[in-house]
């Protein structure tokens, strides 16, 4: 190393330094380790979750080191705007060379070069000037120059001598992608809004690092409706909204848009992104557990908090879903999908209440032999949907009569006096079942019978003063939108372009050289041949193969000029 | 002349000159047609393939095809020496190729059970599947055949050999056409191209590394890499077994993020990088097989039809150039449907950064190689090691891994 007595000596080492292909592969190397991390670790989730999932002391470390959105962590942009300037001084380090590389086309050969060939053959020839008329002909398109030294005639020839353009527009092509990935972040934005159907926003939100922060829109959106449509196999088919933009005050643009295909306007692109409940109006029926007797009727939307000033219990309702495909089948049979009907999904509070998640559907469950198996629930005691548990009520609470007949029957049982145990329950219930239908029974009075007594044992052990279950609902949805402005994506899309380009003309452009020497020492002439490739070389071999052939006055002679090989 | 070119010569003539040139332009006439249908015949919708398949499909490519043909034959006639461009010469067969696989698709239909009984639920009836599974069986064949030829090389077994990777291939090709057109079957708007599902793109892999495999042997005379190559197929051929057997072979309808016409351009450009990747990992393996005979001085049979290990060298990286420009740009289309469809081009979702990680480990194979001179074991090693890489980001982020791909996954 060189002594460096100044600061600009200094400078250029480390710049002649930034630009080496072994700091590059480093970076390389570096940057796609650094990237499993934010592939493994998911990526701006909830801060609880982490905490819940690592502990205090990770969670803080991994906090510190900024793991949780890494590929906007300062090490990370760091390690990028590292590869920039590598790439820079990369290219300021070998364009100038290898444009002057592509310039020269120096046609003389000396000895010592000349040996270093691998593609070389060489034959005596009585007519040189044959030689040198078959080799030009045999390479029509490419490019000639030559040069006399003494005795030693040399022709060269040319292909796809710009190859070298390849190296220097990929590599630019990146610094460009780069540069518009930066402008991107830098000068763009992209975030979410939430808009219910019938209302308006003009805010977006957006995670950074760890917090989330807002951002105004010079607009407004307005969500006129949203819909889903199926297939008929029932998965979703298609996310429609319908939206309009406010602009000032006043109603510029209508238009609809599904997945794939967003809205424009003033330079932020609207997609669909989501959706979900924009706040549904929820009609409770609330059976009273206490008397078994009363049934109130409550109104409330999702996302709000109901409470009975009574009993201190209160219903905040979480979710609405119009559709609930589950899987029905026995675990480890073939999977069984089947739509269970509208449910709400709310927490019950209360004093001395353990707060529980409930899942509750509007419709009794059907199994698959079409028999009603009465109301159900779902109830998680952890708050966390994947602890649901199904919970069997007995009784079809959606048919006022079985609630009657529960009523009855535990009355009539109350009174009864008989010792069996059977044969009180049959007497009850036989009497609460002329109580309440008189002389026409349902048809299907076995099951009724069986489930009444199910509710009777179960209904109580409920330590709520109320059963919810949905009666009625009115649906509304809210609309999950995502506003972007991208300002570098037009520079990003134009280094890809000249990405590709470059690396066609790299890979499949080579720069191949051809040599036809002539030395003529006495009365005769050596003709030499040779040939270099800078990729390819096989199939090289084989074109260097075929001009020998061409060229060479020992096989002219007994070639059919009509099969003449093509290069 | 040597004689096995020249016992080919009725084959090469259809292969050269002004036949092969004026069928290139009729191709292409052919795809500007369907290409010009698909832009201004029809509003763009799921039903494409219908409305190909019908009669206005076929005036528009038709037109086409007449209008290239024509084009070849008054452009031949003026221009004499575009008839040799080795581009027309290098692209004819693979579109020869491509026909015969939509031919051998058309004649599969017919053997398509009625209407009536065809239906969602059960799938097992079409025909697509029994050609899969003759596929399957025929990828094995030639797998084993391949290896047999390592220890017997007699020129008849790798006759078969490579005539069963062939058979394979087109064997898998048209059962994905068939299948294409069997989803139109099942219903109408279920109807997608067959690049929507893990098992769909499995066939597609197999199809593209044989083909790319083929490509190469056929240029470079490189039959004893076919076993390494095609055992990697077959590998993947017990996994797509597997696949359908837990029920992952159905036909399913398109999720919504997927029904954009990104997905017909975007899912095969990449395959063609996997499989070429594939190639060059085969490679990789033929050169340190060769490698360890040559350290323990073995004089078998077999190295005098191996190719040497500087072949091979070349062999694998010249998959991996086809491999490389593949891959980014279906690494760029991927943005772009990205940029149309979720607002951003780049949002280091795990399938994007493990593609960037992909990219980066062949972006520093060639590096190595044309930078730094490297060549032989070490490369051979990279370019096996690439594959693996590779493979997780096809396979392992589909199936461990969330994030945006996740239509990718099991169900």
């Amino acid at each position: 190393m060189p002594a460096m007595n100044s600061f600009s000596d200094h400078v250029k080492h480390i710049w002649l330094r930034l630009g080496s292909m072994s700091l590059a592969i480093i970076l390389l190397v570096v940057l796609s380790i650094a990237s499993v991390i934010g592939t493994v670790l998911l990526q701006n989730q909830q801060q609880a979750d982490y905490l819940q999932q690592f502990g205090p002391l990770w969670y803080w470390t991994f906090r510190a080191l900024g793991l949780f959105d890494m590929y906007h962590s300062w090490w990370f942009l760091t390690l990028l705007g590292f590869l920039m300037v590598s790439l820079a001084a990369c290219l300021w380090r070998n364009v100038p060379r290898m444009l002057k590389e592509m310039k020269g086309r120096r046609a003389h050969l000396p000895e010592r070069v000349m040996r270093r060939f691998r593609l070389h053959r060489q034959w005596q020839c009585a007519d040189p000037e044959q030689e040198r008329q078959r080799f030009k002909s045999a390479l029509r398109g490419w490019e000639f120059s030559e040069s006399e030294e003494g005795t030693t005639t040399s022709i060269r020839a040319d292909k796809g001598r710009y190859n070298k353009w390849g190296y220097i527009l990929v590599h630019a092509a990146l610094l460009i992608i780069l540069i518009g990935g930066w402008v991107s972040v830098q000068f763009g934005f992209r975030g979410d809004m939430i808009v219910p159907e019938g209302s308006s926003e003009n805010e977006i939100s957006f995670l950074k690092g760890t917090s989330r922060e807002y951002m105004k829109m010079p607009f407004e959106v307005r969500c006129n409706s949203f819909t889903i449509d199926f297939f008929p196999t029932g998965a979703p088919k298609e996310f429609r909204s319908n939206l309009t933009i406010i602009d000032h005050g006043k109603e510029v643009l209508t238009k609809d848009i599904i997945v794939n295909e967003p809205l424009y306007y003033k330079g932020v692109r609207i997609y669909q992104a989501s959706f979900g409940d924009g706040g549904s109006t929820i009609r409770f029926k609330l059976f009273h557990l206490d008397d078994f007797q009363q049934v109130e009727q409550v109104t409330t939307h999702v996302y709000d908090t109901w409470k009975d000033e009574k009993t201190g219990v209160s219903i905040e309702v979480t979710d609405f879903k119009p559709f609930n495909v589950e899987n029905m089948a026995e675990p480890g049979k073939p999977k069984d999908f089947r739509d269970l009907g509208p449910a709400v999904e709310y927490i019950v509070r209360g004093p001395g209440l353990k707060p529980v998640k409930v899942k509750a559907f509007m419709n009794p469950f059907v199994d698959a032999n079409g028999v009603n198996q009465g109301s159900f629930l779902m109830i998680s005691l952890t708050g966390d949907a994947k602890d649901y548990k199904p919970f069997a009520l007995g009784i079809d609470l959606s048919n006022a009569k079985e609630w009657q007949l529960l009523h009855a029957f535990l009355q009539h049982l109350s009174r009864n006096k008989a010792k069996d145990k059977k044969q009180r329950n049959l007497q009850a219930f036989r009497a609460a079942l002329h109580d309440v239908y008189g002389d026409t029974p349902p048809k299907n009075i076995q099951q009724i019978a069986m489930r009444t007594l199910h509710a009777a044992t179960t209904l109580p052990r409920l330590p709520w003063p109320y059963l919810p279950m949905l009666e009625d609902y009115d649906q509304v949805y809210y609309t999950g939108l995502q506003l972007a402005r991208d300002p570098g994506m037009n520079i990003v899309w134009f280094g890809s372009a000249l990405l590709v380009f470059g690396m066609c003309i790299m890979f499949y452009m080579p720069h191949r050289k051809l040599w036809l020497v002539l030395k003529r020492e006495n009365n005769t002439t050596v003709a030499h041949l040779l040939g270099m490739s800078n990729r390819n070389e096989m199939a090289f071999a084989k074109t260097f193969n075929d001009v020998f052939i061409n060229v060479s006055s020992a096989f002219a002679e007994h070639k059919d000029p009509t099969t003449k090989e093509k290069i | 002349m040597t004689a096995i070119t020249a016992d080919a010569s009725w084959l090469n003539t259809l292969h050269q000159g002004r036949v092969a040139f004026v069928r290139f332009c009729a191709y292409l006439g052919l795809i500007a047609g369907v290409s010009a249908m698909a832009a201004f015949g029809v509003e763009y919708d799921n039903a494409f393939l219908l409305r190909l398949l019908s009669a206005q499909g076929a005036l528009w490519a038709g037109t086409g095809a007449l209008a290239g043909l024509a084009a070849g034959v008054v452009l031949g006639a003026l221009r004499p020496r575009l008839q040799e461009s080795r581009i027309v010469l290098n692209t004819v067969p693979w579109l020869d190729g491509f026909l015969l696989m939509i031919l051998l698709a058309m004649l599969w239909s017919r053997f398509e059970p009625a209407a009536s009984a065809i239906n969602y639920e059960d799938q097992s009836n079409l025909f697509s599947g029994r050609v899969i599974m003759a596929m399957n069986v025929i990828f094995i064949f030639s797998a084993v055949s391949y290896i047999a030829y390592l220890f017997a090389p007699e020129s008849f077994i790798g006759r078969i050999a490579t005539l069963s990777a062939y058979a394979g291939m087109y064997a898998g090709g048209s059962a994905l056409l068939l299948r294409w057109y069997e989803s139109y079957l099942l219903d109408v708007e279920i109807g997608h191209a067959p690049v929507s599902n893990l098992y769909e793109v499995f066939i597609l892999l197999f199809v593209i590394t044989t083909a790319v495999y083929l490509a190469l042997e056929r240029r470079y005379q490189a039959k004893a890499m076919g076993a390494f190559v095609m055992t990697l197929v077959s590998a993947g051929v017990f996994f797509g077994i597997w696949l359908d057997s837990i029920g992952q072979g159905d036909i399913k309808p398109l999720v919504p993020a997927l029904q954009s016409y990104w997905m017909k351009i975007h899912v095969p450009m990449n395959f063609v990088g996997y499989g070429s990747f594939a190639v060059a990992c085969g490679a990789g393996m033929a050169y340190l097989f060769r490698h360890r005979l040559e350290q323990k001085g073995s004089q078998s049979r077999l190295l005098k039809i191996f190719p040497t290990l500087e072949q091979l060298d070349q062999l694998a990286y010249k998959a991996v150039a086809i491999g490389f420009p593949a891959f980014t740009l279906a690494t760029i289309l991927g943005a772009a449907w990205a940029a149309e469809a979720w607002g951003g081009y780049w949002s280091w979702d795990p399938k994007e950064t493990w593609a960037l990680i992909v990219w980066l480990v062949y972006g520093a194979y060639l590096h190595a190689r044309i930078s730094h001179g490297w060549h032989g074991k070490a490369l051979a090693w990279w370019a096996v090691a690439g594959f693996l890489v590779t493979v997780f980001c096809f396979l392992g982020v589909n199936m461990y891994l969330s994030g945006l791909h996740s239509y990718g996954r099991l169900s």
